[in-house]
């Protein structure tokens, strides 16, 4: 009879201790020099080099920085650079003054042409500056020259690209530069484990004021459900990435803050018009036939917003209008009068994303509901993508982001749905559709860009090509944090203003 | 057993060779294209682009006849050289020895536990045979080879991390850090090593030189733990061999959950990344601790278990 009594004990005790961790109340104060400890949703995969998505990484732990940044309205702000003007096919870069790299030596045209020519010459460019010629120059004492082959309207906006970061001369030495102790940004980089943790620390000159953080501590924890625990455990100030699942632990007070944001990702139903989905009807049968309400409410939970049409939320040219009902009849209808009331197709789709599968077996019985048999094959992306672009397949469901590193769509536009895209899957091809994006060669004025965009979504929609079905949101919860801000475009997080709260 | 030891050490680099050829040609085989793998790695929604496919592939050395690229590599492999990372693009073997050092270290906790906590645990079972405690065993030993790590290492973090925040969550590199990762890994092989104990410390008990030394009164504890466990050592011994070598690769689940720089992460990016060199180094290194890990297992047992000895005429 000891050994229950020993058991409630400890129960009991477990509540207890459990319970006195609770009861902490935070005051909200920012804490001075305080030290924030991150699980991060993405680990670097490539050794932190700058022309890979790692250069995502080194941006968002506030340690490099690139000529310029991109503004909440897609429209280029300055950066390292504080001015640049356009001169044919080349562009002057005013430097920014009094800039020093974390190494202390400054930031100068030279370095800054060095940088440019290193990512430019690697022998897969990022996207982008893919494919633009592009050169850089000196200037004088204070700016840069970059130069491309033919003139480009939104050069200012590639080089916000992660991928075009300034590092300082001496981590060029061979190889992907190093990035410890050599970018510009507030916080620098200290030591970097693999792909399991880095620590930064302030960098006490930098040119946009002192950072509020003395030290950064980040965790690369790629499992979702371990960041949440990691968060709860107090292991954590920050978990990005949440499943909606774990989220709702997380709102409703309790000490934590947590932001959801819409992100410039669409997951949409790829159709072959080289297949069979050539007849229009039959495409606009499979958009009437889902219910992208139910899919991102029911099927994933909330963790989605419903799509009515490619570009969402996340970007100042998105729809932010509610996707049409379904219309099950009508389906049926058209169907009928493309002479296919019955249909059996494959709907292929991958398990990277773990939303896929969820979204494939949900269409699935919406497609039933109106004649369309679709059967699922999930693979491997890689060894799918040939025969997709290649147009030997009927159905994917494919998740993809629709800024290419910078917040203009006008590349991802021409490599999806032009005639001669390199990744057009829908096999989609239209005269009217390649005029329309045609002017994007010459416009400079961001506004201007963004109304060709939703110019080409609206044909997009008109033509039925795929059905955008949901877009993808970014979550991260913080604990006694004030000052974080989840960016969409991920290349921000650790900034000068942020800082721990007692 | 030096004899047994030659013997085995002999074969050792026939068994690499073979392992060697396989793995390098299973990806191959797969019709995977690794160049677009790569690029896929290092910038995961890229645009097929044909012209830095053309350069890669050459800076890879891809372009080249895959005989000559597994000579190549086996040349380089001989002389300590395993090459650059085509994730990375920096030398392999430090990133492999320090992946491969983590994982060691993690598998040599949980076989520890395993042996102090299991083989007692086997031991006292069999002397309550039939009893609370034997049944207590025998259910923990079914609940610790039934449980996958995956459902596993989240309650332990919930009670030990959270309910009563004894242990950090994740993260490696501190004492305090091992010991969920080590609990979670040790449990499967635990629960083995009391099953297997228990069995054998029975079937020990059973034979007639014991029962007759029991019948004579010659002392309960010491016979049972000359008898009974020591045999039962030699079972666990022979397979702890088998187990450093899976979990050494395999602790892919617990490495992922607890965010531990292992080898069984490393080779789960280096095949998600199509990164060969990597994969083919570090699967070659697992075949190699496995060989030597049987070897050692073998001779250990040979020294505890006086009848095999004489079995294999050592």
């Amino acid at each position: 009879m000891r050994t229950p009594k020993r058991l409630l004990a400890a129960v009991a005790l477990v509540g207890l201790v459990a319970g006195c961790g609770a009861a902490t109340a935070p005051t909200g104060a920012p804490v001075a020099d305080g030290e924030l400890r991150i699980a991060a949703q993405f680990s670097p995969r490539s050794g932190y080099a700058m022309d890979t998505d790692d250069a995502f990484v080194v941006a968002q732990l506030g340690s490099a920085e690139a000529l310029v940044k991109a503004g909440p309205d897609g429209t280029a702000q300055p950066g390292l650079a504080t001015a640049w003007q356009q001169d044919g096919a080349a562009w002057r870069f005013t430097l920014r003054p009094g800039v020093t790299f974390h190494d202390g030596t400054p930031l100068t045209p030279a370095a800054v042409v060095n940088a440019l020519t290193w990512v430019a010459g690697v022998s897969a460019p990022p996207r982008a500056i893919k494919g633009i010629g592009l050169r850089a120059a000196e200037a004088g004492p204070d700016a840069v020259t970059v130069t491309t082959t033919a003139p480009d309207p939104i050069l200012p906006l590639r080089l916000s690209s992660v991928n075009t970061a300034i590092l300082a001369p001496a981590a060029y030495t061979g190889g992907p530069p190093s990035v410890i102790g050599s970018g510009t940004g507030p916080m620098r980089l200290v030591t970097t484990e693999g792909n399991q943790q880095a620590t930064l620390e302030r960098n006490d000159a930098y040119w946009g004021g002192r950072p509020q953080l003395a030290k950064v501590s980040v965790r690369y924890v790629t499992d979702p459900a371990a960041r949440a625990l990691a968060l709860r455990a107090g292991d954590v100030d920050v978990a990005q990435g949440l499943p909606e699942s774990s989220l709702l632990e997380f709102t409703g007070g309790n000490g934590y803050d947590d932001q959801t944001v819409a992100a410039p990702r669409t997951v949409s139903l790829m159709l072959n018009e080289k297949g069979a989905f050539a007849d229009v009807r039959v495409r606009q049968a499979v958009a009437k036939a889902i219910d992208r309400t139910a899919l991102a409410e029911q099927a994933l939970a909330g963790s989605a917003l419903p799509a009515s049409e490619l570009y969402g939320p996340a970007v100042a040219w998105g729809s932010q209008d509610p996707p049409p009902a379904p219309d099950v009849q009508g389906a049926k209808d058209l169907l009928t009068r493309a002479g296919t009331p019955q249909l059996t197709v494959r709907l292929q789709t991958y398990p990277n994303r773990p939303e896929l599968p969820t979204l494939a077996t949900a269409v699935q019985g919406m497609l039933r509901e109106v004649g369309i048999d679709a059967q699922i094959q999930i693979g491997e992306y890689g060894t799918q993508e040939p025969e997709l672009l290649a147009g030997n397949y009927d159905m994917f469901l494919l998740s993809r982001n629709y800024l290419t590193d910078v917040p203009d769509t006008g590349a991802s536009l021409v490599s999806d749905y032009s005639c001669e895209g390199s990744y057009n899957i829908n096999q989609y091809c239209s005269p009217e559709f390649d005029a329309l994006l045609a002017p994007l060669g010459t416009i400079t004025d961001p506004a201007q860009r963004q109304e060709v965009f939703k110019a080409a979504a609206a044909k997009l929609n008109a033509d039925a090509v795929g059905v955008p079905l949901v877009h993808s949101q970014e979550n991260a919860v913080t604990k006694g944090v004030s000052g974080y801000v989840v960016d969409p475009l991920a290349k921000s997080l650790i900034t000068p203003e942020l800082t721990r709260t007692s | 057993m030096g004899g047994l030891l030659a013997r085995r050490l002999l074969t050792l680099p026939f068994v690499l060779l073979g392992a060697a050829l396989l793995i390098f040609l299973l990806p191959r085989l797969a019709g995977v294209d690794t160049v677009r793998s790569v690029l896929r790695s290092r910038v995961a929604e890229a645009e097929p682009d044909p012209e830095a496919a053309a350069r890669v592939t050459a800076e890879l050395g891809l372009d080249r006849p895959w005989p000559e690229q597994f000579l190549r590599w086996l040349g380089h492999a001989l002389q300590g050289d395993l090459g650059i990372s085509f994730a990375t693009r920096t030398p392999i073997a430090p990133q492999l020895g320090a992946a491969l050092e983590v994982s060691a270290v993690l598998s040599a906790l949980a076989l520890l536990v395993a042996g102090i906590v299991g083989i007692p645990l086997g031991v006292w079972a069999a002397r309550r045979r039939g009893g609370l405690a034997d049944r207590a065993v025998t259910g923990f030993s079914v609940v610790g080879t039934a449980v996958p790590e995956f459902v596993l290492a989240p309650v332990l973090v919930l009670l030990l991390a959270i309910a009563v925040p004894l242990f950090p969550a994740t993260g490696w590199g501190t004492p305090a850090q091992a010991v969920l990762p080590v609990l979670t890994l040790a449990a499967f092989p635990t629960a083995l090593a009391a099953q297997l104990t228990r069995a054998e410390t029975l079937d020990a008990l059973g034979r007639p030189h014991v029962t007759v030394a029991l019948a004579k009164g010659i002392g309960g504890s010491q016979l049972i733990w000359r008898h009974g466990a020591r045999l039962a050592l030699t079972g666990v011994t022979a397979l702890s061999g088998m187990f450093f070598a899976g979990l050494l690769g395999g602790a892919v689940v617990v490495e992922v959950a607890f965010g531990i720089p292992g080898l069984g992460r490393l080779l789960y990016d280096a095949v998600i990344g199509q990164d060969l060199p990597m994969l083919q180094s570090g699967l070659l290194a697992v075949v190699g601790v496995a060989v030597l890990a049987g070897v050692g297992a073998e001779l250990l047992q040979l020294a505890l278990d006086p009848v095999a000895r004489s079995e294999v005429g050592a």
